[in-house]
């Protein structure tokens, strides 16, 4: 069992006292308060880190659905005289939020949430949903900071305590285990994808 | 108990809030400064005479990128006419549902020619990514074309 100060905390020295400021204790102390702190920013960070570095592959804050229907072949008249008729077609009881005529034969009505883009000639129609991915969205819009503001400094205090927790972390063990020995090879390992990026990548 | 409703009670607040500030206009990048709107059918009639040129236009947004949110469609003032506002990607990230929202949008006004291969490709890309109706027919890229965009510093949307 190891010797312990009077605050109740092991003695770093294995029960020697030390003279001086106890520096890795507060450190340890330290890795671990931040930790506990960092912990549930590190979780949202890191899903939503995996999520948008595939952005090539899919929308990560959207899931966007497209279907397709057939109404009856629409007019060509006014404006206002073809959003009425394909609203009564399509059976959509609220006025559109705006509507657009990309080309000739194109009629697009913006409801929130779902565009209705109409073949005028065909009738056929192409009903583009999106849905925001529910928790994923949220972590996104804080991860990338889209709330400025406020959230910037959050971020910026958050980002403060990654460093605090990444040095001590380097310190909290000493000897065979610590920096000076197995840690320092796993330390230089950790600057691999560095030398990858350097010579291979950029 | 008290506490418990006191908690509710400021949830309901902050939600409320929330809901407030959505229903209001939302400020992308860098904030407006030019007084005066040019109609994008004026861009579009006469590119070259803008190239270059800082311009705020107005007009509603009728296609947002699906993959990023780093450009936007911006419906003119004439039938069948949009002009693509594109912002640098991660510096502005317009979401999906600004789609038939009105935006007063400020950037540069780039003319670029692009050579039929580039145009053919950016098309492909495009309809890709729009998933459209219409099947792709590269048939009709056979020529060189005028690329007209806003080089896009800020934006409100409403």
């Amino acid at each position: 069992m190891a010797a312990s100060d009077d605050t109740g905390a092991p003695s770093p020295a294995g029960g020697a006292r030390t003279r001086g400021i106890p520096w890795r204790r507060w450190n340890i102390a330290v890795h671990r308060d931040l930790g506990f702190l960092a912990a549930a920013l590190t979780i949202a960070y890191a899903i939503s880190g995996i999520a948008v570095n595939h952005i090539a592959d899919w929308n990560p804050n959207y899931r966007v659905s497209k279907t397709f229907t057939t109404i009856a072949p629409v007019a060509d008249t006014a404006a206002a005289a073809m959003i009425a008729t394909t609203r009564e077609r399509l059976q959509l009881a609220d006025a559109p939020r705006s509507s657009f005529r990309p080309d000739p034969n194109t009629l697009q009505l913006f409801y929130k949430g779902t565009t209705y883009h109409v073949d005028l000639p065909t009738g056929k129609v192409m009903v583009e949903a999106t849905v925001p991915r529910p928790v994923l969205f949220e972590m996104n819009q804080l991860h990338l900071n889209h709330a400025k503001r406020a959230w910037t400094w959050i971020a910026d205090i958050y980002a403060l305590a990654l460093l605090l927790l990444a040095v001590t972390g380097l310190f909290v063990l000493k000897g065979r285990l610590g920096i000076t020995g197995r840690g320092a090879w796993l330390t230089a390992a950790g600057l691999l994808p560095v030398v990858y990026w350097l010579v291979f990548l950029k | 108990m008290t506490t418990i409703r006191t908690a509710i009670a400021a949830l309901a607040l902050v939600a409320l809030s929330a809901t407030t500030a959505a229903a209001q206009a939302k400020d992308y990048g860098k904030g407006l400064t030019l007084k005066v709107k040019t109609p994008i059918s004026a861009i579009l009639k006469d590119p070259h005479a803008f190239h270059g040129k800082k311009v705020q236009v107005e007009g509603t947004i009728v296609e947002v990128c699906e993959e990023r949110g780093c450009w936007i469609k911006i419906a003119s003032d004439k039938q069948f006419e949009s002009i693509r506002f594109k912002v640098e990607d991660g510096v502005i990230t317009f979401p999906l549902d600004a789609k038939g929202k009105l935006a007063l949008a400020e950037g540069v006004v780039e003319v670029n020619m692009l050579t039929k291969e580039q145009a053919l490709a950016q098309a492909k890309e495009m309809h890709k990514e729009r998933g459209t109706m219409a099947k792709f027919d590269p048939s009709k890229y056979t020529k060189d074309v005028m690329d007209v965009q806003i080089k896009g510093e800020g934006a409100r949307v409403k």
